[in-house]
């Protein structure tokens, strides 16, 4: 099939730009450098690639043109007509012809080149050769150069054709010049014409689209017909000629009854007689129109005989398809476009007999046969003149009845609503169906903001639950703590004794709390050695502290520590002087262990463990993997010491064990 | 039937936008600036053309204001007196001057016995062997290397045969053959594309001549039965000499210049 569609041909370049197009590309898409020393043979094909590229170009886009543009004889005669009255078929058969020899020669030009390359033994000798190729092909563009142009202006004509689709439901309209056809068209169509007092507005063919019993009928509307010798006419007259002669299509012939067009019902009558060749095998339809100026009934005796005889002649063809001889209603009507009377009678009228037509020869050919015993309508044939009814049971039609009763008591908001004012008027009480333990509160307003603090943050559903587990909690812990108060073998501590118990107890708990805070942050602390703690817990001073608490005398170990450290600084950190034997401080010191420990103010009644839903996770599963995976992804850079992720710091670029020593055995080629 | 009227269609029925006359203006007006950047811009190959075109323009503008600045002048016309003039009073004495005349027949024989010839290039470079001759090596062990291949264009005749191989010592490629010659009249100024007949003269030497290589200032005998030339005897001119005025080993073509 082919395609009406010459909106697809690809722009024909004119000769100038053309042969820029391609000499850039040439250049940008083969290699440029070339050297006197290269090899003779790189040398010649270097050039030869270049003369090869262009010409292979050359041939694609001409191609392209050949191909794109229609021939005349494949495509529906209608359009071949139609191209052959605009633009001369010759002409352009003449042009695409030439493009060919273009696109012909253009291959030897490079043929013989690229032979004559072969024996190029300086790089001088080839590229003057390969010049001169680029040069004559170039001329033969040049030369093409007119009918490039022709083509252009063809291909931006042929664009801008309307879209005559030949084979579909078409209604043509037809007439001398100035009498309505463009006015009707705008009218049944959302064509937009141009319709002016003089004749010739139209002067080509417009097409719209209308509906008639849910199915798509095109309408073409003509340029106006003159009287004159079929060679004696114009361009455009041709134009509508072509359309009548080539499309299966309803024939309006538009008849101005009024005379206001400037030319008589005669005159019209003539036209009619001479062109109805051209009607053969069409429905025909004569439409009557400017009847608000002059109405049918009133034109003269001899004009009446005129229209007579036209209808006679359109009749012949409601016979040629098949219709009863005696109906006449749609051949002769009459209209008003300017008072739109009538002017949907017409187009029904047209569309009705285009569609019998068309069922008609549908009927007729064989396609039908494999459609026509999907069509079948089953229905029995009546053996005696009994009434038989549908049945339908007496339960279901009390249901329905029910349900339609139902359907009217119910009120619905929507009703409230309506009875109320409307829309704009009545708003609905969004809060009369509120479950409340008191329904004396239904009405009560929320406030947002109490104290400063929103009231939202601490509205908790489950808050009485939660207060339950609360004072269970409390009631618990009070008992473990009256537990921890007992006696040693049932005897009283004394006072050291006691002190000395409560030193060791807070010193045990202290130990487990570091302990504690070391294993929870083990996962995300780095291992640094000793030599490099910041907190300076590993000084000699440390060290004597814990001799002298074990009994020792610790100046010599002092001594001897501190003769082989090297070359210490001064301490400018106050050493924490307490007399304690403890080797922690009160205070823990670590500001960040510190922090730590004291973590975040969360309310005691929770568990340490326990995620609370909320920020936007929609349980606490989704929030305790959200909380490991920030964990994880911060694990590694923590245990390397790193501050965050840009830290990419490397403290040793060498370090020295890796760069050091020599290689023992193994696979290797470099020592 | 026009199709493309939808703009003018479209200008009747709601007119034109309210700024359109000074839009239109105040684009035109940029336009200078436009092209002023893109010519100081545009760079490589771009540029190159861009400025030869404008060149072009540059040129053609300044030809125009420079006629259009051109008035009408009054000067006087200087007559030369003619020679021979003769005044009035000596009218009807017949004044001949005496000139020896030859005829063109002596003069071309003259011509001919001294081997001169008026031809449009007198004086070619001439081309060495070298660049003439490839030397072929040949024989089972690439030894021998008394063949040579020439690297110039050639004509052979119609009836022309290769030697047998094993004896042949010059060769002459057939992609370096050529039998048409493009050939100018030099005062109809138009080119014809003619056969060439054979090699007449190679100025480079007799052994070219008899070889039938072809380089820039050969004369060539062309078959001009086409331009219709006939001779004052009435007898049609089918071959005429041409001189080669191209290398056209360079060009891939022979131009040549008709010898009248």
């Amino acid at each position: 099939m082919v395609q009406y569609n010459f909106k697809n041909i690809t722009v024909v370049p004119n000769g100038k730009d053309f042969i820029d197009i391609i000499l850039s590309r040439t250049q940008r898409q083969t290699p440029t450098v070339v050297h006197k020393g290269y090899a003779i043979s790189r040398l010649r094909q270097f050039y030869m690639r270049k003369v090869k590229y262009t010409q292979t170009n050359y041939y694609d886009k001409l191609s392209t043109i050949i191909d794109e543009f229609p021939r005349l004889d494949d495509i529906h005669p209608f359009y071949g007509d139609l191209l052959h009255v605009l633009y001369n078929k010759d002409h352009y058969k003449l042009a695409l012809g030439q493009i060919n020899t273009a696109r012909n020669l253009i291959s030897k030009i490079a043929k013989d080149y690229v032979r004559l390359l072969k024996y190029g033994d300086s790089l001088y000798r080839c590229k003057c050769l390969k010049v001169a190729a680029l040069g004559r092909m170039c001329t033969v563009i040049k030369r093409v150069a007119p009918s490039l142009a022709y083509l252009e202006q063809i291909r931006q004509h042929m664009a801008r054709l309307p879209s005559i689709d030949p084979n579909t439901r078409t209604i043509l309209i037809c007439g001398y010049p100035n009498v309505g056809k463009s006015s009707f068209i705008n009218k049944i169509t959302r064509a937009d014409v141009d319709v002016q007092p003089y004749a010739f507005t139209t002067k080509s063919l417009f097409v719209g689209h209308t509906d008639y019993k849910y199915l798509r009928y095109q309408v073409i509307d003509t340029p106006g017909i003159l009287d004159r010798p079929f060679e004696d006419r114009n361009i455009i007259e041709m134009c509508s000629i072509t359309a009548l002669a080539h499309l299966r299509a309803a024939v309006l012939f538009f008849l101005d009854i009024s005379g206001s067009c400037g030319y008589t019902i005669a005159q019209q009558a003539a036209l009619f007689h001479s062109i109805k060749s051209l009607f053969m095998n069409k429905p025909l339809t004569i439409v009557c129109n400017k009847t608000d100026l002059q109405p049918l009934e009133g034109i003269s005796e001899e004009d009446k005989k005129l229209v007579m005889e036209m209808k006679a002649e359109a009749m012949k063809t409601v016979i040629g398809q098949g219709g009863e001889p005696t109906d006449d209603q749609g051949v002769l009507l009459t209209m008003s476009t300017l008072t739109e009377d009538g002017v949907i009678a017409v187009k029904n009228a047209a569309c009705e007999r285009l569609l019998d037509q068309r069922v008609e020869i549908k009927m007729k050919s064989k396609k039908i046969n494999d459609c026509l015993n999907r069509f079948h309508v089953a229905i029995p044939k009546p053996r005696d003149q009994k009434e038989r009814p549908p049945c339908i049971p007496q339960a279901v039609l009390e249901a329905k009845a029910k349900q339609a009763a139902e359907k009217e008591k119910r009120k619905t908001e929507k009703d409230l609503e309506n009875e109320n004012g409307g829309a704009g008027v009545y708003s609905a009480s969004l809060k009369k169906n509120y479950i409340l333990a008191n329904d004396e509160w239904k009405e009560d307003v929320l406030p947002e903001i109490l104290d400063g603090h929103n009231v939202y943050d601490f509205i908790d559903p489950d808050i009485l639950q939660r207060l339950e587990e609360l004072e269970q909690e409390e009631g618990l812990r009070q008992a473990e703590e009256v537990d921890d108060d007992f006696e040693m073998d049932g005897k009283e501590l004394t006072p050291e004794e006691q002190q000395a118990l409560a030193e060791i107890r807070k010193k045990k708990s202290l130990l487990i709390q570091q302990h504690r805070i070391k294993k929870s942050t083990a996962e995300s602390r780095p291992i640094v050695p000793r030599k490099f703690d910041k907190d300076k817990q590993f000084t000699t001073r440390r060290m004597g502290r814990q001799l002298s608490a074990l009994g020792l005398d610790p100046s010599k170990a002092i001594d001897r520590a501190r003769s082989r450290s090297r070359g210490r600084k001064r301490e400018r950190s106050p050493d924490n002087e307490c007399g304690d034997a403890m080797d922690i401080d009160v205070d823990t010191p670590n500001k960040k262990l510190r922090m730590r420990s004291r973590s975040q103010s969360r309310s005691v009644s929770r568990p340490p463990g326990e995620v609370v839903p909320g920020e936007g996770f929609k349980d606490s599963a989704q929030k305790v993997k959200a909380q490991k995976l920030a964990k994880k992804s911060s694990k590694k850079r923590n245990k390397d010491a790193r501050r965050g992720e840009a830290d990419r710091v490397i403290p040793t670029l060498k370090p020295k064990h890796l760069f050091s020593g020599k290689r023992s055995t193994g696979k290797t080629d470099r020592r | 039937m026009p199709q493309g009227d939808y703009i003018d269609l479209h200008r009747k029925r709601y007119g034109y936008r309210l700024d359109h006359f000074e839009r239109k203006r105040k684009k035109e007006a940029r336009e200078v600036h436009k092209r002023s950047q893109i010519a100081q811009k545009a760079l490589g190959i771009k540029g190159k053309m861009f400025a030869k075109k404008r060149y072009a323009e540059k040129a053609q503008m300044k030809k125009t204001l420079a006629m259009h600045e051109e008035s009408s002048t009054r000067r006087k016309v200087d007559d030369d007196v003619s020679k021979g003039a003769v005044p009035a009073y000596l009218l009807d004495r017949e004044n001949t001057t005496r000139a020896k005349v030859l005829s063109n027949t002596i003069k071309q024989k003259r011509k001919e016995k001294a081997g001169k010839w008026e031809v449009p290039l007198p004086k070619v470079r001439p081309v060495a062997e070298d660049e003439m001759f490839k030397v072929l090596r040949t024989g089972k062990r690439k030894t021998k290397q008394w063949k040579r291949m020439i690297t110039k264009a050639t004509f052979v005749g119609p009836a022309f045969t290769r030697k047998p191989p094993k004896y042949e010592r010059f060769i002459r490629p057939s992609g370096l053959r050529f039998t048409k010659a493009h050939v100018t009249h030099p005062e109809l100024k138009c080119t014809f594309n003619l056969d060439i007949i054979g090699v007449k003269k190679n100025p480079n030497g007799q052994m070219y001549t008899s070889l039938g290589v072809m380089t820039r200032g050969t004369i060539i005998e062309v078959n001009v039965s086409e331009l219709g030339l006939v001779t004052p005897a009435g007898k049609v001119v089918w071959g005429k000499y041409a001189q080669v005025t191209n290398n056209p080993e360079n060009d891939g073509c022979i131009n040549a210049v008709l010898l009248v």
